[in-house]
């Protein structure tokens, strides 16, 4: 009897254990999984902030007078087609919206093409050239600002596609997918669209 | 900015990750940001920089196929862990985070802070990182950007981690080697080329004997050529062509850089950057050097200097007696090395890591409930856990 007893006791200390176990596991992995999540949101809006600024200084470069009419104008064209695609999705309002990045890869991959067809090396060369007799110091800063703005594009899109993997990886577990330890958060998605850029601005 | 960097190998000790620390604090500061760099010290008497915390004195464990020289143990952690609350830090920056010493404990201990992390080597052994994966994983994950030095450095990332990075190389302070002028101790003469080696002559896989077993293939073909072997270490070499110069100052490498007919690099592995090559190329020597992965990427394309099979004297020969044979070679070489070098600036490198840094403040900042404290934070995930269970339960 006292034999069964005992039994009786350690396969409830057990079970009560696993359980424990189970649940501390199940709440970990939620956790682990809400930060993986956040860290793919905060990664977004920076890459979200990066374009607006790539688009604006973009902008500020075809106004500016620097560049050739024609050259502007297919620049302005571009840049300002970004910053419209940007106010008609305020991704901050719309976390699931940005997530998908709301379709504007095309949009931005034109506004690289426009800085590259833009921002010959020679055109840098002259931009940075005129700073010296201290002329046109603005061009210079602005295009120092365009060119810190495509590398931030850049190192934006490649930390948000690397968190996103993160997540996906995660969530491709079984315990994650059983328990739906996701809730309801959407699978983000990685971001693809040509940030090359422009050969003029190369280092 | 408040930058905070740390380094898993002992600050007093020469090495390369050690020296790209130190340039990229020191040139942080030169620009006016506020760096606080830890790492493990060797030596309490050595003076170090204000700005310098040690988290302890490193031990000798054998790790990753060496000797590795780490700081790790109870006391090193609690000393981690102080200066990273204390720091205040806007980004924490930390070099090797696989590497069992002041890194792995900074990952594990950092909070709330933005996270880089930049990989240096290009050997990693799978297995034990296999073993503590799971003990890893989550404080990887804390990382916001990962940083390779070079494409090598970021295959073995991928390889191992499964995550990508972004490439910005090693800085070399290309203007110090720009500026050198040609000694006349170590130029060539018409019918006596002079080559330079550069790296510890007793390191087996700087290709010191690869050299050394081609030279008799190389004074066929040039009798009087001189190979110079600058670089410390313990080793009798009396072999007619080599002039052993020893431990050179760097002024005394750039002069050498820019007076050779050429720079040769024999190394048969190990390399995950080619920092020597940079400095090569910026003195203005033509590069000959084995095809190491490390080696091409630097090189870039087009090619900044010429390559032979890594290991193969008679390779190494060829290639190098062509580029003695041509001063047109050698000056397009040159040419191309200068330009080549610029990429490498620590102007140009700097620029893209507070890029990198602007970035991930950015992106931390703009994320939701980074800002929860501790205690909230875990009530959340207690409650979020029950949340998921109850929703199990119910479905």
């Amino acid at each position: 009897m006292s034999d069964s007893a005992l039994d009786l006791g350690t396969v409830v200390f057990l079970v009560v254990g696993v359980i424990v176990l189970a649940a501390w596991y199940l709440s970990y992995s939620a956790s682990r999984l809400d930060r993986l999540h956040a860290k793919v949101e905060g990664a977004m809006s920076a890459l979200d902030a990066q374009l607006v600024r790539r688009a604006e200084a973009s902008l500020e470069l075809a106004a500016s007078g620097a560049l050739d009419p024609a050259t502007s104008l297919v620049l302005a064209d571009a840049a300002s087609a970004a910053v419209d695609r940007h106010t008609e999705h305020p991704l901050r309002e719309d976390p699931l919206d940005g997530q998908n990045f709301a379709g504007r890869e095309p949009v931005e991959s034109d506004l690289t093409r426009a800085l590259e067809a833009a921002l010959p090396p020679e055109t840098c060369d002259l931009l940075r050239a005129t700073d010296e007799d201290g002329e046109l110091d603005d061009a210079a800063a602005i295009l120092a600002r365009v060119e810190g703005a495509a590398l931030r594009v850049q190192l934006a899109r490649q930390f948000h596609n690397d968190a996103v993997a993160e997540v996906r990886r995660v969530r491709a577990k079984t315990v994650v997918r059983l328990f739906r330890l996701a809730g309801h958060a959407a699978l983000p998605k990685v971001v693809h669209f040509d940030d090359d850029l422009p050969p003029g601005l190369r280092s | 900015m408040r930058i905070g960097i740390v380094c898993p190998y002992a600050f007093d000790v020469p090495g390369g990750v050690q020296f790209h620390v130190r340039d990229l604090a020191e040139h942080f500061l030169a620009e006016g940001h506020d760096v606080a760099v830890l790492a493990p010290q060797e030596d309490d008497e050595v003076e170090l920089p204000s700005w310098f915390t040690s988290c302890g004195r490193p031990v000798a464990v054998p790790y990753n196929g060496s000797v590795a020289r780490v700081a790790f143990g109870p006391i090193t952690s609690a000393r981690v862990t102080r200066w990273i609350d204390e720091g205040g830090f806007d980004v924490l920056h930390i070099h090797e985070p696989m590497v069992p010493s002041a890194s792995v404990l900074s990952l594990w201990a950092a909070d709330t802070v933005p996270i880089v992390a930049t990989f240096h080597t290009s050997t990693v052994r799978s297995r034990a990182l296999h073993v503590a994966n799971p003990m890893l994983r989550p404080s990887l994950e804390k990382i916001r950007a990962r940083i390779a030095v070079s494409d090598e450095a970021r295959r073995t990332v991928r390889r191992h981690l499964r995550a990508d990075s972004y490439v910005i190389p090693n800085g070399v302070d290309v203007e110090h080697f720009r500026q050198a002028r040609p000694d006349a101790r170590f130029t060539g003469t018409p019918g006596h080329p002079t080559v330079a080696f550069l790296g510890r002559i007793d390191e087996p896989r700087k290709g010191l004997d690869l050299a050394l077993s081609a030279l008799p293939g190389l004074r066929a073909r040039h009798p009087g050529v001189r190979l110079l072997v600058a670089g410390p270490g313990e080793r009798d070499i009396s072999v007619p062509g080599v002039e052993v110069l020893g431990l050179v100052s760097d002024t005394d490498k750039a002069a050498l850089l820019s007076s050779v007919d050429a720079y040769l690099a024999p190394h048969t592995g190990g390399e995950s950057f080619g920092i020597v090559l940079v400095e090569a190329m910026a003195g203005g020597a033509p590069v000959v050097c084995s095809d190491l992965n490390a080696f091409v990427d630097v090189l870039g394309e087009p090619p900044a200097g010429v390559t032979f099979a890594s290991g193969d004297a008679d390779a190494l020969v060829e290639a190098l007696a062509d580029v003695l044979d041509d001063a047109d070679t050698r000056s397009l070489l040159r040419g191309r090395g200068r330009a080549r070098a610029e990429a490498f600036d620590w102007g140009v490198v700097a620029e893209k890591i507070m890029a990198v840094y602007d970035t991930v403040i950015e992106s931390a900042e703009l994320a939701p409930d980074e800002q929860a404290g501790r205690v909230r934070d875990r009530l959340r995930r207690i409650r979020s856990g029950r949340r998921d269970r109850r929703k199990d339960s119910d479905e």
